[in-house]
């Protein structure tokens, strides 16, 4: 009777230990070593990169938001004190929104040097498709980088997938020079890769091009940008869209004036206009100013109830419920429209302002009022150069209005100290904190 | 050939009264006899079941009289005497053939304390021999208490363990600390082990409606308990290794004894209202005050007296209600010889002070003991709860019932004329609480099954080996419905949201011990424990969130039009262990034990997968000591105990299917649209390995005044080290945080627990007066970090607490307050590097949300059958951070209504206040955050005052029941504090939180309860 029950007890206890039950393994998740190694890995990776911008602290949210807060745009209406830092242009470098933004543009940097480093690796992956692949990758990283230069100014360059914690290329920080020579260095592999022309959501040769002609007008090379953006017209696949409404259906209709954009989904929303509309968070919302930019009768200090512009843009952009403004640029509740990362009509202005800044201000007013006839606005005439450019930069922030485009225009123009009456200091965002405390040697901005 | 000598096995004794005696004839004359009456030092009264051992032999046990009588071989030989409850006492005498010596013992009684039998870790032991620092809490003081789990009801009732309320949500998770909060990223929970199987105490839930979360101990049923242990040193600790650096919380429920079957009724009912209210403003104040800072900024009005201000509501009192809790408990116990049972089911139900709140919770337990033969016997313990909470958003949330109702300006209405909320016809600023409260809905159900199983098979009376299956089954369904009848909402732009989620949590242990239990003459005592488990989790969840709904009517996700969010996935994580602990005591006197376990746990690399967690402790009870000679007497037990030991901790906490697994570099996956994508989410560590902490423990036990007075002191040393944070690194890597083990955190402290009976009455009815008091004291610092480097938690948009070498776990850090400018009404910031800008590098260290000390206070009068109690419980130092402030005490800058002492604000120049100018725009600095708005959270609570009153049988209408006692209870009845929220005893992150402590973002206050209660017998 004893031996029996030792016997059974025995047995349970090796039963128990077979299989080993400490070697598990994630049910939901690959191990590194084993998540590129194949074709279906290399595609889904390129994916991921694309998903990393989809990110509320990117393109989702906080990138396009805090950049227009930061500028004359809008103006902080909610609860969030980071949010309120930037609208006041006093950030501090602590401030966890901005945090966020470095945070996920890098962590999309990784995923798209996990792609360059391994992709070519791969087996059995047909060589057009790994060109391709690796082309859309070089894409996103001149993307990520060229956003992060506009916000901070030279940042470290990283462009290894990271192998060790300790690994110093994060402490130095690269001169706004050579960012924009790795960037461009970057397109130029795009280039080379790249060949689908047609997508727009994702990258193609025609969105390789049209982001260089930015790159170029913001580094202040007037004529590469002349070049590049014609070189995007030449294509011949793009138009402006007939409506300026066309462009954020909030089923993410496509539009002949996609050059990139995003996708979002119901499951993958964004939250643009739940930041905006008045029946959402508004938590931020337009300035009278703007408004008097799209309605020049209509003076600030006025009931916002007067406000009504002609220009079609103003009409989409802000809307006017119970006497208070909202942003309406963005409408869907779900989240789900596919917001441009690059459009063609803002190659039509790099087109616009390179031409006037070389002094083909006949070029540049045609391509100004190809812009203005789509906003229903009467066309220019003939322009001093200084008009011209402040015309072209007025249109500019009424085009593009909510899409993060106004402050870093403003910073690289030198206006940002005029028109917002801050320092030159507060041109640049703050390197976020945590990151200054955890990496030895990286120099903050002067002022923080 | 000596006849009277008793075997070994024999000497083991349960209340044998033999009479031992020589027979007066046929003994030959070479012995010598000796004889005595061994009595109570204190009452005179004879002391039976005494052993006796005389010359190292055992003769047997005092008679009903308290005498003994024995015949030995003549010389001087040593007697002893010894009983469970007394101060053994031993004597040299010498006899002399054919005499007779007299050889009395007034034995000292012990408190009952020392005569307890307490669990420890795979086994029980007497409080006497115990070397570790353990604290007991019996069932009745956490029964019957107007709180869902046990975690809550042991607040201040024993030395060393905190425990934080957090918010009065029914049933929400509860903080407890013993001995400090250790770890920065890992869990901070003690262990909790029912019936000695670990059980899981997490938080399962999906949904987060507010800063709280809940944890499973809501699911076990107080009434059940028979006692609580509490093992808090890393000696007694040890044996459950790598869980165990956080304490152990032990707790035995009830279990049948032989005896006719007796039924057990506990009732009780009451009601509960908000201990206090927040001093807000009405209208017109709030309208006076607002338009003061818009024209101190040159603003228009924005609102207009008279107008405005015409009406004011109290949105406190709108949410706010009169609500029952009550508690109702049967329990069977009985049995015979070899079938023991106790059976009992209890109902708790909390209706809460906070519209739309409530807490239910049906439980039953079998716990069966049955002897299948003489030498197997086999003991189950089975229970099953349900529990149904209802749960509203919150802290944290920005469609709180609570935040909204404190953030909304008095001067809405709660409804519109036609009956409807007020909402957006009225502009309203926030979300209607009331119309939150009332129309949406978060009910969560929990089914808990906990089964133990237990055979103990005895090969002799010294040697058994136990097996033990439990299985810890829990199943939580959560289902959510935000209807878009509430203005201001997202659901009401989405048409309606609802969720529904479902996580289930299997934890499975299988044990197996050996152990040997011996007794010799020499009253040496050895216990040796010696097995090995194997634990095995398995948990599962699922959620679908939808919405756009065509009706208010449908709260499900069948009826919604789109699905914004899914999930599911398993997780597994296991254990295996194995453990040995030996504890010696000679004569009761010396004490020694040592203990060891290694686990290997599945969440770590090949690499550190084992660790092993050694312990050792000694005890000596120096009163015993014959140098001490009457001294000792006089003086009492005094027993001194000190050991020393490794616990550890891998209870990585976060994204489950990162902390199973974060030694690996993992791939998630991150899709684009319809097209499937990865990306990476974990950085590899492979030598991630488990938390230690090496704790030293010095204690004393000391019953002094014949044991009236109970002394039970510890200091403790303990180092935390390899700390497992999920710590910052360079996001040029791609990755935020990496989990991995640095640092170090100290905690050390004194703890002081006195049980003291004042005033005793030889007579039953008569007056008696006990007293029990703890106090602990602890310093918690971290010692090390990586690099130095200090770090913020990121749970706050507002980093307010951080963790830095030199200053506790959660340190305040923040802008210094100076004070307002008498000349301007300005705030007036601490510039620290001069540099003439108020930067986020001017923050200083601004206070800790830890209390330097904390305890409790009870005291018992009772008279005749009356008896009145009462607790009291403080803690002081702990300093609390407002962030209520930041919206309600802004100067004017939010439309959220204000405390009534902004009405301070600066005027005038000349004029000296603490509140800044009001300002519109927020010129003043009263927005900024800063130590302005931390507060002293000090509080002395009058935590529960009972009068009860035992029916004398004789006024009992139904003789069949005894024991009848009718009470009445307060609770939560008063709390002395200088904080101006509704609790200082609060944190708005939960109780997972280990960084952010001590904040207050709207959290649900705590109510004050008035019940009556009736328990009786039959």
């Amino acid at each position: 009777m004893r031996i029996r029950f030792f016997l059974a007890a025995a047995l349970v206890t090796a039963a128990a230990a077979c299989n080993n039950p400490l070697d598990l393994k994630p049910a939901g998740s690959i191990p590194e070593s084993s998540a590129i190694t194949d074709a279906v890995g290399a595609r889904a990776a390129l994916f991921g990169a694309y998903g990393g911008l989809q990110s509320l602290s990117y393109y989702g949210e906080d990138f396009p938001i805090l950049l227009d807060l930061s500028s004359d745009n809008s103006e902080h209406t909610g609860t969030l004190t980071s949010l309120g830092d930037a609208d006041l242009n006093e950030l501090r470098a602590d401030n966890q929104t901005i945090a966020g933004i470095w945070i996920a543009i890098y962590d999309d940097i990784n995923r798209v040097n996990e792609i360059i480093a391994k992709v070519p690796q791969v087996p059995n992956l047909d060589p057009d498709e790994m060109h391709e692949i690796i082309g859309e990758a070089y894409f996103l990283r001149a993307l990520n980088y060229h956003n992060l230069v506009k916000l901070f100014g030279g940042v470290p360059l990283r462009l290894t997938p990271a192998t060790s914690i300790n690994d110093p290329t994060g402490s130095t920080r690269a001169t706004v020079a050579d960012t924009y020579t790795q960037i461009l260095k970057d397109l130029d592999s795009a280039q080379a890769f790249i060949s689908n022309p047609n997508q727009t959501t994702q990258a193609s040769l025609g969105a390789v091009m049209a982001l260089r002609a930015r790159v170029l007008l913001y580094e202040g090379d007037y004529p590469g940008a002349l070049t590049a953006a014609k070189a995007v017209e030449d294509l011949g696949q793009y138009s402006l869209a007939p409506n300026f409404s066309d462009l954020f259906a909030e089923d993410g209709s496509p539009t002949p004036e996609d050059i990139f954009r995003i996708i979002f989904t119901a499951q993958q929303f964004n939250n643009l206009s739940y930041y905006y509309l008045f029946d959402g968070r508004y938590e931020v919302a337009p300035t009278t100013n703007l408004m008097h930019d799209f309605d020049p009768s209509f003076d600030p200090s006025d009931d916002v109830a007067n406000y009504d512009p002609v220009d079609k843009r103003g009409q989409w952009s802000i809307s006017i419920e119970d006497d208070t403004q909202e942003g309406t640029k963005f409408r869907s509740v779900q989240g789900t429209e596919y917001p441009h990362v690059i459009r063609f009509g803002e190659v039509l202005l790099i087109r616009a302002e390179a031409e006037a800044r070389v002094g083909s201000l006949d070029t540049a007013r045609v391509k100004v009022n190809e812009i203005r006839a789509r906003a229903g606005l009467a066309p220019i005439g003939s322009l001093s150069q200084t008009d011209m450019l402040n015309t072209i930069i007025d249109e500019r922030r009424k085009e593009l209005a909510f899409e993060g485009d106004r402050w870093p225009d403003l910073v690289r123009l030198g206006l940002a100290t005029t028109v917002l009456g801050i320092s030159a200091q507060q041109t640049l965002y703050p390197i976020p904190q945590r990151e200054i405390d955890v990496t030895p040697g990286l120099t903050q901005n002067p002022g923080y | 050939m000596r006849r009277f000598t008793l075997s070994r096995a024999a000497a083991v004794l349960l209340g044998l009264t033999l009479y031992i005696a020589g027979p007066a004839a046929a003994r030959a004359q070479q012995t010598a006899t000796i004889r005595g009456t061994v009595t109570d030092s204190v009452s005179g009264q004879p002391v039976t079941g005494a052993q006796i051992t005389i010359a190292g032999q055992v003769r047997g046990v005092t008679n009903d009289r308290g005498a003994y009588l024995s015949n030995v071989a003549p010389g001087t030989v040593t007697v002893r005497v010894q009983r469970i409850g007394f101060s053994p006492g031993e004597r040299q005498v010498t006899l002399t053939a054919g005499d007779t010596t007299t050889l009395n013992f007034a034995l000292h009684s012990v408190a009952v304390t020392l005569a307890q039998v307490m669990v420890i870790g795979y086994g029980t032991e007497n409080r006497a021999r115990v070397t570790g620092a353990v604290s007991t809490v019996n069932g009745s003081d956490v029964q019957n208490q107007p709180v869902a789990g046990l975690d809550a009801a042991l607040q201040g009732k024993a030395p060393g363990v905190q425990v934080i309320q957090n918010a009065g949500d029914p049933g929400n998770g509860i903080t407890v600390r013993v001995r400090g909060a250790a770890s920065i990223s890992a869990s901070n929970q003690p262990l909790y082990v029912v019936d000695g199987i670990p059980v899981q105490s997490g938080d399962f839930s999906q949904l987060g409606p507010n800063g709280q979360g809940v944890t499973g101990v809501t699911g076990l049923d107080p009434s059940e308990i028979e006692s609580i242990t509490v093992l808090k040193d890393a000696a007694s600790a040890a044996i459950y290794g790598s869980r165990a650096s956080n304490g152990v919380v032990l707790i035995t429920t009830k279990r049948g004894s032989a005896g006719t079957a007796h039924f057990s009724f506990d009732a009780n009912t009451g009601w509960q209202q908000p201990e206090r209210y927040l001093s807000l403003m009405n209208a017109k104040q709030y309208v006076a005050f607002m338009n003061q800072g818009a024209e101190n900024d040159g603003d228009s009005d924005p609102f207009t007296p008279g107008v405005d201000d015409a009406h004011s509501t109290d949105w406190q009192r709108a949410i706010f209600r009169t609500a029952p809790v009550g508690n109702v408990h049967l329990g069977l116990s009985g049995g015979s010889d070899r079938l023991k049972y106790y059976l009992g089911g209890s109902y708790f139900g909390q209706t809460g002070i906070v519209l739309g709140s409530s807490y239910s919770r049906v439980s039953g337990r079998a716990n069966i003991d049955f002897d299948a033969t003489p030498n197997f016997s086999v003991k189950t313990s089975l229970a099953y709860s349900k529990e149904l909470d209802h749960r509203i958003p919150g802290d944290n949330s920005l469609t709180g019932v609570v935040t909204n109702a404190i953030g909304e300006a008095s001067i809405y209405p709660v409804r519109s004329p036609n009956g409807q909320f007020a909402g957006n016809d009225y502009d309203l600023y926030y979300a209607n609480p009331v119309a939150i409260a009332e129309l949406n809905n978060l009910p969560t159900t929990t089914d808990r099954f906990l089964g133990n199983v237990e055979g103990t098979y005895h090969f002799m009376p010294s040697l058994s080996l136990t097996g033990r299956v439990g299985a810890d089954v829990l199943t939580m369904n959560e289902l959510e419905w935000d209807s878009p009848l509430v203005d201001g909402t997202y659901a009401a732009q989405a048409r309606g949201v609802a969720k529904s989620g479902y996580s289930t949590g299997n934890q499975y242990v299988l044990e197996s011990f050996l152990t040997y239990d011996h007794e010799n003459s020499e009253a040496a005592s050895l216990n040796i424990v010696g097995g090995g488990s194997v634990e095995y989790n398995t948990d599962q969840l699922n959620f679908v969130r939808a919405e756009g709904f065509s009706s208010d009517q449908f709260h499900y996700v069948r009826n919604g039009t789109v699905i914004t969010s899914f999930d599911g996935l398993p997780f597994n994580n296991n254990l295996i262990s194995a453990f040995a602990r030996a504890n010696y005591s000679w004569k009761d006197r010396y004490l020694l034990s040592g203990s060891i376990r290694t686990d290997g746990s599945s969440r770590f690399g090949p690499n550190n997968r084992y660790a092993v967690f050694p312990a050792i402790a000694g005890g000596w009870v120096i009163s015993d000591e014959p140098f001490m000679g009457d001294f000792g007497q006089k003086l009492g037990r005094v027993k001194l105990r000190a050991s020393y030991g490794v616990t550890g901790n891998q209870g990585l906490t976060g994204d489950q299917e990162i902390s199973d697994f974060a030694y690996l570099g993992l791939y998630g996956t991150s899709n684009y649209g319809e097209n499937p994508g990865i990306a990476p989410t974990n950085f590899a560590n492979p030598n991630l390995k488990w938390e230690a902490t090496h704790e030293f423990d010095g204690g004393l036990d000391w019953y002094p005044f014949g044991g009236r007075l109970t002394v039970i002191a510890d200091y403790y040393h303990r180092l935390t080290s390899n700390l497992l944070v999920n710590r910052p690194i360079p996001a040029t890597t791609g990755f935020a945080t990496y989990w991995d083990n640095i640092g170090n955190v100290l905690n050390r402290g004194f703890e002081l627990g006195l049980n003291s009976v004042n005033f005793r009455s030889d007579d039953k009815n008569g007056f008696s007066w006990n007293t029990d008091f703890n106090i602990s004291f602890n310093h918690n610092e971290v010692t090390a970090l990586f690099q130095g480097q200090p770090f913020g938690d990121g749970e706050n948009f507002r980093p307010i607490s951080r963790v830095a070498v030199g200053q506790p776990i959660g340190e305040f850090y923040v802008l210094h307050f100076k004070g307002v400018d008498p000349q301007t009404g300005d705030a007036i910031y601490q510039d620290v590097n001069g540099d003439g800008e108020i930067t986020s590098d001017d923050r200083v260290d601004a206070g800790s949300p830890q209390p330097k000390f904390f305890g409790g206070l009870r005291n018992t009068w009772s008279w005749k059958g009356f008896s009145l109690g009462s607790f009291l419980e403080f803690s002081y130092g702990a300093k609390v951070f407002n962030l209520m402030r930041i919206f309600a005490d802004d100067g004017g800058y939010n439309y959220d209504n204000k405390f009534t002492y902004a009405l301070n604000a600066w005027t005038h120049p000349g004029q000296i206040t603490n509140e800044p100018r009001a300002s519109f725009d927020g010129t003043s600095g009263a927005r900024e955050i800063s130590d302005r708005f931390i507060e002293d959270g000090s509080y002395l609570r009058i935590s529960e005052i009972t009068l009860s009153w035992r029916i004398p049988d004789h006024l009992m209408p139904v003789g069949a029941l005894e024991n009848t006692t009718l009470y009445v209870s307060g609770h939560n009845l008063h709390n002395f504090t200088k904080y101006t929220g509704y609790d200082p005893d609060v944190n708005s992150n939960g109780s997972t939180s280990n960084i952010a402590l001590g904040t207050d973002y709207y959290a649900y206050p705590r109510a004050r309860t008035i019940s009556i209660g009736l328990s009786t017998n039959w």
